[in-house]
């Protein structure tokens, strides 16, 4: 992949960039402190995670698909693809997310082309 | 899932601890201070 990606002006897709911090992300399976981290707790982590993203990007308009990176490679690390079912909805998204913080980080947010995640790979 | 269970707090509008703003906002170099003066284009 050249990393360089099409960033387009608007979308009906947003991308929240290095959102998602995995509690092992420092290293796979265990907790900053070094402690092993139990799968369920895991899961739960992320599921609070996109129901705190969610409930947060429903208040702008109908969520079509809610994409989330829970991969520990650097490329894409994080990362939340929203895609709303118009592009106003995504707009007003984008506009409203940015200088926000979440979880005592600032949210970064931008458009992206993405609108079939069937389809989307990165190359 | 059910929502009978009270709520979590959101991490939205969490913002970071004092201590956590400043290395987050580091000084923006000025032009003078960059290593090179230009920036070849990337097409």
């Amino acid at each position: 992949c050249s990393r360089l990606h099409n960033r387009p002006t608007t979308s009906p897709t947003i991308v929240l960039a290095n959102m998602y911090q995995r509690p092992d992300m420092i290293t796979p399976g265990v907790d900053a402190q070094g402690q092993p981290i139990d799968p369920e707790k895991m899961q739960e982590h992320f599921e609070d995670f996109y129901e705190d993203i969610y409930e947060e990007l429903s208040k702008f308009g109908e969520v079509e698909t809610l994409n989330v990176c829970d991969n520990l490679a650097d490329h894409m690390i994080g990362n939340v693809y929203v895609q709303f079912r118009e592009e106003e909805q995504a707009v007003a998204a984008h506009n409203a997310l940015q200088g926000r913080f979440y979880s005592g980080r600032p949210i970064i947010v931008e458009y992206s082309p993405v609108t079939d995640f069937r389809e989307a790979t990165c190359r | 899932r059910s929502r009978s269970k009270s709520k979590r707090v959101s991490g939205f509008d969490m913002a970071p601890p004092p201590q956590a703003v400043v290395p987050q906002f580091p000084t923006i170099p000025t032009p003078s201070q960059f290593p090179g003066t230009t920036i070849p284009a990337m097409f």
